[in-house]
């Protein structure tokens, strides 16, 4: 065997050198591992360890047939980092002050700002949001989000984030990636929107730009809407890149499920534009109009005037905000001679009266449980005499009804406006209804008995009303309204489905469809409103002409008109609500009466509504014919 | 000259050294091929988990866009500005039939088969009418 090249010498000192190395390079692992591990640990944890959160996508809002009236859509919230933009960069600014809709001082000032004074905040992880290819900052749903370093020995901190406008579309977000300034990126967000944007917005509501539901459905349904955000930790690159392999925990973002309204786009626009005309026609200070399915308790359609943009809903001036509340479950009013339904119903279903009883309805005071009481004037005194209940209804008795209501006493008839709904909760699933008026027996006055049954001494909301009518039209049934059709997760899997709710039977079928008849009468040439009749079809209904209370006394010029109803009346398809509140300064002889004012909306929305549901009137008894089976040969 | 065992025994340790570390070296070098691969794996991944994302991002964009177009008061517009002429349709088109139409028509044909007119007696035959 050969010597080889190693002497002793040489191959000691080469086998120590390497020792020497590998244990130097041991020592160090060993010291910067074991002995300075706390003093390092958090300073990488700081530079590499992050949190990405991963917004959920919050679920959409349907109609009946699936269009989307509402829905999330991804917008850039556009910064920069004062720090990384480059001289070189100056001349595309105005290009980007351009595209992004600032003045070029302003960008300017964002661009060459580079600190501000005052202590930070030391990092701890940092939580970023999803970004684009340039460095993550915490810039999410919060819009002045700033994110800067410590301060330095002068008390100054870089900034390292400057918004610089929100709200950026995708389209001109690529094109300002285009443009290629350095320090310039977005942070992407879901915003909210609206594609009908007023249509149907007291229902729907809205969310605000920090991703908190407001108002209707999108706070109503919040808790299903909403999703869950998910999140990964892992770690970043010295550009701040996500180093996809050190993730080390993944939890996906769950989006919200999608919620579908019994609203129908169709009946809400048909419903809106019958609106505008009313505010175009009569001006007034505000007005409701429901349809729904009296079969169910479903509202098809729900609007009011004045309304707003959901869009732009920040837009809405101070003194219009009132445009913004959901008049129609949040304020009260005198029903007027639409409350005259639940005295006659009570006393039908009482058996106390047939639709043929008579009363005399030309008497200015009648005795009561002992004391004389003061019955209310008519409208038209000379002709009413003596009126059979059939009459009363047609012709909108005022001592007629109040009559009707003597004959049940106090507390049955205040049970039965209670078993209508009124002074209470209808259970409409969105916030702020309130639950109107209805005091007890012991509170009533002397003419309490007298007034009450003509609408007066007593407020409701327009559901309330819509609801009270549908008790006639469904049967007999107070039906709790309701305007969630279902939900159903990202899959499309039906995860809660609402069905119909009974809240009490009222009156009987039999008096139901007897009530159903003497409304009928309402909209006929003997009756209040025959304005609101339609050819072909039995239309069902109450005229109200309330007074309003203005500075403690009922005012003879600001009334709330309004007609309730439904059809066909035999077999009732479509209830619907028109009131209008204070529209005399613009109607026929300066009194807005429910008959000129609300009927006749009643049937224009009637008549479109019969062609865009397909509503068939109601065939007549097919008469004796000739008829073979067998094919003809 | 033979070798003597000391330098023979540093030799192999030399050898044996090299190549230790030529196998860790090796080792090495493929632990590191391998996380290479692993993070051109992961970031490959994120490339297409952006993509797919981007790609939902556009078709949320796109159907927002589609249902703004069907509002119906931009559907009312479009007609007016392209003179389309569309509207609703009014009762005064339809004609309502307001008896069963399989008996009407069960009628009309039976008319022609026997001739019925004025002064002839109609004829019922309830069962088939049952039927």
């Amino acid at each position: 065997m050969s010597k080889g090249f190693a002497s002793n010498y040489r191959v000691v000192l080469l086998a120590v050198a390497i020792c020497l190395c590998f244990g130097g390079l041991g020592a160090r692992l060993v010291e910067l591992h074991v002995f300075d591990r706390d003093e390092y640990l958090p300073v990488i944890d700081r530079a590499r360890r992050q949190i990405i959160v991963e917004s959920a996508r919050r679920g959409d809002i349907l109609d009946d047939r699936g269009n989307i009236l509402a829905t999330s859509q991804s917008m850039i919230v556009l910064g920069v980092d004062p720090q990384a933009v480059r001289p070189g960069d100056e001349k595309k600014w105005p290009e980007l002050a351009e595209l992004t809709g600032l003045s070029l001082a302003e960008i300017t000032k964002k661009f060459l700002t580079k600190t501000r004074g005052g202590p930070a905040e030391p990092f701890a992880i940092q939580v970023t949001k999803p970004t684009g290819p340039a460095p993550a900052a915490a810039a999410g749903d919060d819009d002045d989000a700033e994110v800067d370093d410590p301060a330095d020995a002068n008390g100054e901190r870089p900034i390292r984030w400057e918004k610089l406008c929100d709200d950026v579309a995708e389209s001109t977000y690529a094109k300002i990636r285009g443009l290629d300034i350095q320090g310039v990126y977005g942070n992407r967000v879901y915003r909210r929107v609206y594609p009908h944007n007023s249509l149907a917005a007291h229902v729907i509501g809205y969310v605000n730009k920090s991703g908190a539901a407001v108002d209707g459905i999108e706070r109503y349904a919040d808790f299903y809407l909403h999703g869950r955000d998910g999140w990964r930790e892992g770690e970043r690159d010295g550009r701040g890149h996500e180093i996809a392999q050190f993730r080390t925990r993944d939890v996906p973002a769950a989006d919200g499920y999608s919620v579908t309204l019994s609203l129908d786009l169709g009946v809400q626009h048909i419903v809106e534009q019958e609106l505008d005309l009313i505010a175009q026609k009569f001006q007034p200070q505000k007005a409701t109009i429901i349809v729904s399915d009296p079969r169910t308790g479903f509202i098809l359609a729900l609007a009011n005037y004045p309304t707003f943009d959901l869009n732009e809903y920040n837009k809405v001036p101070r003194d219009d905000m009132r445009a913004m509340r959901d008049v129609a479950i949040t304020d009260q009013y005198e029903p007027g001679s639409c409350f005259k339904i639940v005295a006659i119903a009570g006393a039908l279903n009482e058996n106390l009266v047939t639709p043929q009883t008579s009363f005399d309805c030309s008497i200015n005071q009648i005795e009561y449980e002992g004391r004389v009481r003061g019955l209310p004037r008519e409208d038209q005194s000379d002709h009413f005499k003596m009126l059979t209940v059939a009459q009363i209804t047609a012709r909108s008795s005022n001592r007629g009804a109040a009559q009707l209501a003597m004959l049940m006493g106090d507390q049955r008839f205040y049970d039965y406006a209670r078993a209508f709904g009124f002074g209470q909760l209808t259970g409409f699933p969105l916030p702020g209804e309130i639950d109107g008026t209805l005091l007890p027996p012991n509170k009533w006055d002397a003419l309490t008995i007298t007034r009450m049954p003509m609408g007066h001494s007593v407020d409701a909301t327009a559901l309330q009303m819509q609801m009270a009518m549908g008790v006639i039209a469904s049967g007999g049934y107070l039906l709790r309204p309701q305007v969630i059709r279902e939900i159903r997760d990202t899959n499309g899997r039906l995860v809660y489905s609402y069905d119909t709710v009974v809240k009490r039977r009222v009156i009987s079928e039999q008096t139901a469809r007897t009530m159903a008849r003497l409304l009928m009468g309402v909209a006929s040439t003997q009756g209040t409103a025959p304005t609101a009749a339609i050819p072909n079809y039995e239309v069902a209904g109450k005229t109200g002409t309330a007074q309003k209370i203005i500075d403690g006394h009922y005012s003879e010029h600001h009334h709330v008109a309004s007609f309730i109803g439904f059809f066909p009346a035999s077999r009732p398809q479509v209830a619907i609500s028109v009131i209008v509140d204070d529209a005399d300064a613009h109607a026929l002889n300066g009194v807005a009466y429910g008959t000129s004012v609300a009927a006749p909306s009643f049937k224009h929305i009637g008549e479109q509504l019969i062609q865009y549901l397909g509503i068939n009137p109601v065939y007549a008894p097919a008469g004796p014919s000739l008829v073979m089976g067998g094919n003809r040969p | 000259m033979n070798a003597s065992p000391t330098h023979g025994f540093i030799n192999h340790l030399v050898v044996y050294t090299l190549v230790l570390i030529g196998l860790s070296g090796s080792v090495g070098l493929g632990a590191v091929w391998l996380r290479h691969q692993i993070s051109l794996a992961a970031n490959a991944s994120r490339v297409l988990d952006a993509r797919i994302a981007d790609v939902e991002r556009n078709l949320a964009e796109t159907t927002t866009a589609v249902e703004t177009e069907r509002d119906p008061n931009i559907l009312l517009r479009r007609d007016t500005e392209w003179h389309l002429g569309l509207v609703p349709p009014n009762e005064a088109q339809i004609v309502h039939v307001n008896e069963d139409p399989v008996m009407r028509l069960a009628a009309k044909r039976n008319r022609a088969v026997f001739g019925e007119g004025p002064g002839q007696v109609a004829v019922a035959f309830p069962l088939a009418a049952q039927r």
